[in-house]
Order: structure tokens, then C-alpha cells, then sequence
């Protein structure tokens, strides 16, 4: 009991280190912004994780067995916000993915990953053993499926696309047949053409460059060259804190959002990159041992989920910053700027915690 | 165990990711390296020019010209002294300005820095075909604005001017760049968001000298949104024409709806002043004039008392208050005692026996005395902000003032007195604390024109494909009575053969209207005329204001009748 409660405080820890990394290249990505304290990216990031921390000491003090009870009324209630911010969201840069709510601006997509996930866990934990059955896929599809195309109408492709996967996961640990899953993906595949109907034209157009950026070094190919070029320059070392010349000089877009990781590994160097990536699987492993560990499906569902959907998350927006992946909007947990996705990010951790405190009472 | 597939994919994925980041930035860092090296890469800027305007018709009024400016990357200089010699003969300027707007150069190394803004497109030309012999030289093309009308409707355009340093610290963010201009006044600075274009640029590769060895990657521009107004701008040029060097303001709406067809100020500017570096002396002073004041849009800016157009409130607050009848009479001896204090009509002889139409269409000040008196300060306090006073009208200008309706709480936070009835008395005629801008005169006016609507009043339609949404008129609920009192009224001021405003009659369309003088404490009195036709179904309502300009029953109603004729031409009537 006590060693895992050190491995838990290391967690914490490992999280805190990567929040930590997380302000400080937001403080040199939005540097030449030179807006006053108050009002600068990085502290409100700060904020945003105050009122991230006080969510997880709650999250961690109450059982999650708790959240089992309010699992559907949770995901329910995220559709509905879901389909509000369509209705009345706040349109930014073309999509309407905000709410804002006395300055603050929040996002339901972020949010219904985890809300998926704890609707996804309880589904397999009250189906336990008969998940192999064909038929127990229906519900947990359609779980999916209203939520994915609601997130995809905003448009966000990227947060659409990584549900996917955190469905498949939570499948897996909930005891589904592999044969079944396999199917259901060839399926997916085959209805591709059809998807890509409803992309929009500049979703399209980035998936076409990601496939050859210099089609169109003219418009969508410009962040992907301009990143590669910030992240390849970085070298070994790095050139320091506050003295990436690409970022400085505006180069790349948007980059304390989705492409802070060219900020990161300009910045810091391969050294710097690795290490953050050793620290996210850090976390993903322990999230995969805790699911190990724990007898309750439930437990495990949700462990699982969390490893997924965080390790997806740095892996396809690290790749997309070096134009591994194509362009989609996934932030990088933790250090992207964005209070959504900080609280998002840190209420699953709070959930690791919990599942990893309270799995010895079953 | 099927469960370890997840952790053995995850990490698959976070391996081959991890060999991404290795082969990115340890193998090919020499390649990225290089290309993320200032001197071997260079962003040149391409413009994302400002939308266009165009009035009503969509004739163009607001356009962009092609300009050539003369630029030198310092480090590609091989030959500074042939360079020289060169600009100085082509462009004869003197050598010594060249010196030192090269010196200017060396301070920026690896980027082109414009040394001479727009020169003669021939001589760029000349310069650009001997650009092969100089190293170092480069002819850059860019986008200026160029007003088309000079100093018509300079006002409603605004101007442009260079963006200082600390607005580029804020704006950066938005796509400001150095030397970047930004909206001053007018629709310039109103609609600035939309006009703006995003600039784009392209980053090349250079080699060791200096040349373009590739393109990395290119930011295209776009255009800023143009502007569609509600504006006439041939009659816009009319009107200007008719006010001449007066100082005053002219607006012309549509009653219906609140479009504007004119809005004139004068003394104007020309907004191209600010475009051309060579005509500073101009700008500091025009920007530096504190008596003619060629920069204040008067129209929407100017505060001024409305003198005798403010009338109609005055009967509608009366009427509705029911406390006089279309019927109702007060004699006029030709001044009004109050207490002590004796209070003029204009004609000192008096009008005698009046009612409401006779009371307009003569401007009887005591009539009105008495009307004022009856409804009381707290009801004229109302009407005068139901007829849109007191708070801007919301046109989407910049800098447009409230002006003032005053009431008693008015009074005692702004002069720290009590009410007094003497101010009801100045406040019934439109003079006392009332001020109005030109335009809130307009909308007042167009409220009696449109059967008791009041508009918001809007110049830009469409800004790109996007119609503008436009507020319904309001209805502000005067009776059909108080209504037709005050038509007949206004129907006399111009069509009866003593009334005040008969200057402004137009032969062929039965004009409205009503002509005001208004006291002011700091010289010649200010001159109005306010009006609309045809009388039956007005199309038109405008107001000529003069500042200084004497009796409103002469020269502005001589020029709103200039106005109707030529809007009677162009088919507005």
C-alpha cells in the first residue's frame, strides 16, 4: 500500500514538472506579446491550474465508485452543452467550439472525452462478462457516435478523431471480443470516402498537405515547414529558454496553443523533447498499472481510458508539430495554453489517483 | 494477456515518435539549422491592401493605387558610391540625403529597408532595369490609399496615419506591422477590422550573396473587406458645392430607414494629405488648425443649440401631455413676463393670437414659451430623448457625442443648481443648456417625416457580402393628432406665403420644413433649416446647419432647396 501511494505522489509530481514546462514555454511563445502580468498567457494558465488543483482534491477525496452513479448524467449533460455551443457558441477563427462565460472561455469538447470515458466504464462494468457478446457493442457505438459527430460539426476534427481510440481501449479492457473490434475498424475504414464528404474544405486541404506539405508551401503547408524548421533547428541542446528564432520572430501561428512543442524542442533541444516525452510515459505507464492492478472493471476502464487518451494526445500533437501527423487541433496535455484542456487533463490524473487510492477496497 | 496490447501499442507509438524527434532535429539538424539562420533566410512582406468603398451606386470613392518605393538590403551592397550616384540622377534628389538614408539601412542588416517611398513610376523603371548593376537595390511596389473625391465627404472617410510604436506592441497580435497604417477617424477607424487586409510575405532562402536560392514557404495576403454606403456621393458633391467656404454640417437621410445619402462638414481636409510623406507641413496644419477646426466632423461631432427646429418637440411635448389642443391660443404681444424677467419673441411687434400650425409656420417664440411652460421641464426632459437628443444617435462613425437634453437631475449634477422655470422657458424654443449635433437634428426632424419613427441612422450597407443588419424604426407613440398639427405646421413654414422657411420651396415637390436661429453666447447666431418631402410620403429629410451663419431662413433654406432639386434630379423625390 505505501509504495504505491510514493508511485502516486510520483505521478503528481511527474505532472506538476510537466505544468511547469508547460508556463514556461507559453511565457516565451506569447513574450513578444508584452501584454501586462495580469493579463498574459502564462498567468492566466496559472489560474487556470488553481482551479484545476482544487477539482482534483475533490475528485481524489470522494470514491470514484461515486462518478460510476453519475457517469450517464455526467456524459448527458456534456451532450447538451455540446449541442448549445453549436446553437450559441462564441465563433473563433471559424469554429464555434467556446462558450464564454464572463471572460472566460471554455470548451465542452474538451471535456466529453473524459465524460465518454467514464459513460464508456460504466457500460462495460455493469455488462462484465458478457461484453463478448456482439450485441453489448451497440450502446458503447452509439456512446461514440452522438458525441463524435456533435464535436465534429463545431469542427473539431482532432478531438472528433482521438474519441476513437479511447472508445477502442475501453472496449478491450471491458473484455470485447478483438475479432469484433477489428471488424468495426475495417467497417470504419470502408465508410472513409464518406467521411471525408463532410470534412470541410481546410480539413481536407490539411490532410492533402500532411500527405505531401509541399503541395501547398503557399497556405496550409506554412505552420507545418515553419514548425519542422523551429523543432529540427533546436538540435541536440537546444537554443535556450527565450531564444528560439523561430518562434520569436512569428514565424509559427497560433504556437502557444497547439504547436507549443515547436517552442519546446526549438527551445530545449532533442535532450529537452525526449525527457518531456519520458515524463508523459511516465504517466501513461503508471495509468496502464493502475488498470493492471485493479480487480474492478470499472477501475480498470478508466485507468485504461486515461493512459489512452493522454498518450494519444502527446503522441499526435508531437507528430503533428513535425509533420509526422497532419495538422489537427489536439492540444499537448498539460502545456498547451487553455484552461479547458489543463482541466480536462488534470481531473483524469485526479481519477488515476483515485482508482489507484481506492482499488485495494474491492 | 489481451490487455497489454494497449500499453504495447502506446508505446510503439511513443518509440517511433521519439525516433521522429531524433532523426528531426540530431540528423537533419545541419538542414534545419541552416534554414532557420537569419541571414539565410529573409521574409519579404507582401501587402494584403485595404478594402475599397463605394457609395450608394457603386461608384468607387475610396480605392488604392499602385506606389513604388526604393529599398536596400545594407549587406548586398557592392557598390555604395555607384548606387548613389545612380539614385541621385535618376531621381535628382541631393546626394547627401541618400548618404544618409542609406546609413538608415545599416542599422536593419539582412533585410530590405525602404529608403524612398513612392517615386515616379517611370523613374522606378529606370531604376529596376539598372537594379542588375546594383547589387543591393531593390524597387518595391505597395499598395496606397487613394481617396478619389479629395476633400468631399473627407469626414465620413476618415484618414489613415502610421502606426506608433506603442499601438504596434498591441496590435502586433492582429497582424500590425511597422510603418503599417491604421484608421484615424471616419469610416476608416470605425470599420478598421473589416477594411484591413491580412499581409502576407514570403520567406525565401538566400544564398551567400544575397540571391533567392529557393522558396520555403509563402503566407499569401488577402484583401481587406470593401465598403458599400448608403452614401450618394454625387449628391454628397452637390451638397458640398452648395455649402462652399461656409463652415457648417449637411445631412441628408432616408426617413424610411436611416440610410445616409449625405453627410457633409465643413472645413474639410484631404484625407490624401496623410497618405503622401512628402506633404507633412500640410498635415501638422491642418491636425494643428483650433479655429477652423478642418479635422472635428461637425455634423456628428459638433454640439450646437437647435434654436426654432427644436419647436416640434416642444408642441409634441405639449400635446401629448394633453396640455394644450390643436385649438389652444396664446397671444403673442411680443415677449413673455416671467416674474421679473421679460423673455422676447423674435418680432418684437408680436404675432397675436396663435395656435400650434400658426405657431410653427410664424416660429412664434412666446407661443412656444407658453407651450414649454405647460408641459413642464420633467415632460420636455422625455420628449427631447424619445426624439433621439440627449444620447448619441448610434451612426457608425467614430467620435459621435451625446450632446444634451436637460432635466432638473441634469442640472443639479452638471451646474449644481436647482431648476428653474426661466430655463424651461430658453429650453422650449431649443436654446439654454439643449445641445444637438447636426445629425441628431436630422433624426429629430425625420421623426415628424416618418409619422413618429425614429431611425438609427447607418452609412455603410454591406461590408464584403455581409449585409449590415439595421435596426427597425422605433415607433415612439405620438398621437395622430399631435402628428398632424405639427405636419400642417411644418407645411406652412415653407408653403405659405409668410412663412419662415418659404426660401426652401422646390417647384414640382411639396417640401416641409422648419428654419431656426439660435442665440449663442460666443458670436453671430447659428442658422438651421430643417426639412423633408414630399410632404405626403417624404423620401428625403435633411438638415443644413450653419455655424455663425446668420438667419436660418435665408441662406440655409436656400440651400436645402438646392438640395431638394438636385435630389428631385437624381430621382430621390
Amino acid at each position: 500500500m505505501n509504495r504505491h501511494k510514493d508511485f502516486d505522489k510520483l505521478l503528481i509530481i511527474m505532472a506538476f514538472v510537466i505544468f511547469a514546462i508547460g508556463v514556461a514555454a507559453i511565457y516565451s511563445a506569447t513574450k513578444a506579446k508584452n501584454l501586462p502580468v495580469a493579463d498574459s498567457f502564462f498567468f492566466r494558465q496559472i489560474s487556470w491550474m488553481g482551479i484545476a488543483v482544487t477539482l482534483l482534491a475533490l475528485i481524489v477525496s470522494i470514491s470514484y465508485q461515486r462518478f460510476v452513479d453519475m457517469a450517464y448524467v455526467l456524459y448527458g449533460a456534456n451532450l447538451a452543452l455540446l449541442v448549445l455551443v453549436l446553437v450559441l457558441g462564441h465563433a473563433r477563427m471559424g469554429a464555434q467550439r467556446w462558450f464564454s462565460v464572463g471572460g472566460f472561455a471554455f470548451q465542452p469538447s474538451e471535456f466529453i472525452k473524459l465524460t465518454l470515458i467514464l459513460a464508456l466504464s460504466n457500460y462495460v462494468a455493469a455488462k462484465k462478462g458478457r461484453m463478448s457478446e456482439l450485441r453489448n457493442l451497440l450502446i458503447p457505438t452509439i456512446l461514440l457516435a452522438v458525441p463524435f459527430v456533435l464535436v465534429l460539426l463545431q469542427p473539431d476534427l482532432g478531438t472528433a478523431l482521438l474519441l476513437i481510440p479511447v472508445f477502442f481501449a475501453i472496449m478491450v479492457v471491458g473484455g470485447a471480443q478483438l475479432k469484433y473490434l477489428g471488424a468495426m475498424i475495417l467497417v470504419g475504414l470502408a465508410g472513409l470516402p464518406f467521411f471525408w464528404h463532410f470534412l470541410r474544405d481546410y480539413q481536407r486541404q490539411r490532410l492533402m498537405v500532411f500527405v505531401n506539405p509541399n503541395i501547398d508551401p503557399l497556405g496550409a503547408g506554412y505552420t507545418i515547414i515553419q514548425s519542422k524548421i523551429a523543432v529540427g533547428s533546436g538540435g541536440l541542446f537546444g537554443k535556450g529558454w527565450l531564444n528560439g528564432t523561430q518562434n520569436q520572430l512569428n514565424f509559427i501561428p497560433e504556437r502557444h496553443t497547439d504547436f507549443i512543442f515547436s517552442v519546446i524542442g526549438e527551445e530545449w533541444g532533442f535532450l529537452g523533447a525526449a525527457a518531456l516525452l519520458l515524463m508523459y510515459f511516465f504517466i501513461v505507464k503508471r495509468a496502464f498499472n493502475i488498470a493492471d492492478l485493479t480487480s474492478d472493471i470499472y477501475g480498470k476502464a478508466i485507468a485504461s481510458g486515461v493512459g489512452v487518451m493522454i498518450g494519444l494526445q502527446v503522441v499526435i500533437n508531437i507528430s503533428m508539430t513535425i509533420g509526422l501527423m497532419p495538422v489537427v487541433g489536439i492540444p499537448l496535455p498539460m502545456i498547451s495554453y487553455g484552461g479547458s484542456s489543463l482541466i480536462t487533463t488534470v481531473v483524469a490524473i485526479g481519477l488515476l489517483l483515485n482508482v489507484g487510492l481506492r482499488r485495494s477496497t474491492f | 494477456m489481451k490487455d497489454r496490447i494497449l500499453i504495447i501499442i502506446v508505446s510503439v507509438l511513443f518509440v517511433l515518435l521519439g525516433m521522429g524527434l531524433f532523426y528531426n532535429q540530431v540528423i537533419r539538424f545541419g538542414y534545419y539549422s541552416h534554414l532557420s539562420k537569419n541571414n539565410s533566410i529573409r521574409i519579404l512582406p507582401i501587402d494584403g491592401p485595404r478594402g475599397n468603398i463605394f457609395d450608394r451606386n457603386g461608384t468607387p470613392v475610396v480605392s488604392n493605387r499602385i506606389s513604388f518605393d526604393v529599398a536596400v538590403v545594407y549587406q548586398e551592397l557592392r557598390n555604395r558610391q555607384k548606387l548613389i550616384t545612380a539614385l541621385v540622377e535618376t531621381l535628382k534628389l541631393p546626394g547627401r540625403d541618400m548618404v544618409r538614408a542609406l546609413d538608415k539601412a545599416r542599422a536593419r542588416p539582412y533585410a530590405p529597408i525602404t529608403i524612398l517611398e513612392d517615386i515616379d513610376k517611370n523613374k522606378a523603371i529606370m531604376l529596376e532595369e539598372a537594379g542588375f548593376d546594383l547589387d543591393g537595390l531593390t524597387i518595391e511596389t505597395r499598395s496606397k490609399r487613394n481617396y478619389l473625391y479629395g476633400n468631399i465627404a473627407s469626414h465620413v472617410f476618415g484618414y489613415l496615419s502610421e502606426i506608433s510604436e506603442d499601438e504596434l506592441e498591441d496590435l502586433k497580435d492582429y497582424g500590425y506591422r511597422m510603418r503599417d497604417l491604421i484608421g484615424r477617424s471616419g469610416l476608416e477607424k470605425y470599420y478598421e477590422t473589416d477594411l484591413k487586409g491580412t499581409d502576407g510575405g514570403t520567406q525565401i532562402e538566400v544564398d551567400s550573396r544575397g540571391r533567392e536560392t529557393r522558396i520555403l514557404g509563402v503566407k499569401e495576403p488577402s484583401n481587406g473587406k470593401d465598403l458599400y454606403l448608403t452614401l450618394d456621393i454625387s449628391l454628397q458633391s452637390v451638397c458640398d458645392r452648395l455649402l462652399g467656404e461656409r463652415k457648417g454640417a449637411i445631412c441628408v437621410i432616408d426617413p424610411r430607414n436611416g440610410e445616409i445619402l449625405v453627410l457633409v462638414s465643413h472645413p474639410a481636409f484631404d484625407p490624401n494629405v496623410f497618405v503622401d510623406p512628402e506633404l507633412s507641413d500640410q498635415r501638422v496644419r491642418l491636425l494643428k488648425d483650433r479655429v477652423g477646426r478642418p479635422m472635428s466632423n461637425r455634423a456628428i461631432s459638433g454640439l450646437y443649440p437647435p434654436g426654432s427646429i427644436f419647436k416640434v418637440v416642444t408642441a409634441s411635448a405639449a400635446m401629448e401631455t394633453k396640455k394644450i389642443k390643436a385649438f389652444t391660443r396664446f397671444f403673442c404681444p411680443g415677449s413673455y413676463q416671467l416674474g421679473k424677467t421679460k423673455f422676447d419673441c423674435w418680432k418684437s411687434e408680436g404675432h397675436g393670437s396663435q395656435n400650434v400650425v400658426e405657431g410653427l409656420m410664424n416660429s412664434c417664440d412666446v407661443f412656444f414659451y407658453n407651450a414649454g411652460r405647460s408641459a413642464g421641464v420633467d415632460a420636455m426632459e422625455a420628449y427631447s430623448k424619445l426624439f433621439g437628443l440627449g444620447r448619441s444617435t448610434g451612426i457608425d462613425l467614430p467620435d459621435e457625442v451625446n450632446g444634451i437634453a436637460p432635466g432638473r437631475a441634469w442640472k443639479k449634477s452638471f451646474r449644481n443648481a436647482p431648476w428653474y422655470e426661466g430655463d424651461t422657458v430658453n429650453y422650449s424654443i431649443g436654446q439654454g443648456y439643449l445641445l444637438v449635433t447636426p445629425i441628431q437634428a436630422t433624426i429629430m426632424t425625420s421623426v415628424i417625416a416618418n409619422n413618429g419613427r425614429l431611425v438609427r441612422p447607418y452609412i455603410v450597407k454591406r461590408v464584403g457580402d455581409t449585409a449590415m443588419i439595421h435596426q427597425e424604426p422605433k415607433y415612439i407613440g405620438l398621437k395622430a393628432d399631435t402628428m398632424r398639427a405639427i405636419r400642417e405646421g411644418l407645411y406652412q413654414v415653407v408653403n405659405d406665403e409668410n412663412g419662415t422657411g418659404k426660401r426652401a420651396k422646390v417647384e414640382g415637390v411639396v417640401v416641409a420644413g422648419k428654419t431656426g436661429t439660435a442665440e449663442n453666447p460666443h458670436g453671430r447666431t447659428h442658422a438651421w433649416f430643417a426639412g423633408f418631402a414630399p410632404y405626403d410620403n417624404p423620401r428625403v429629410c435633411l438638415v443644413v446647419f450653419l455655424e455663425h451663419g446668420g438667419k436660418g431662413g435665408l441662406e440655409p433654406a436656400e440651400i436645402a432647396r438646392g438640395i431638394f432639386e438636385e435630389a428631385r434630379k437624381k430621382g430621390y423625390l
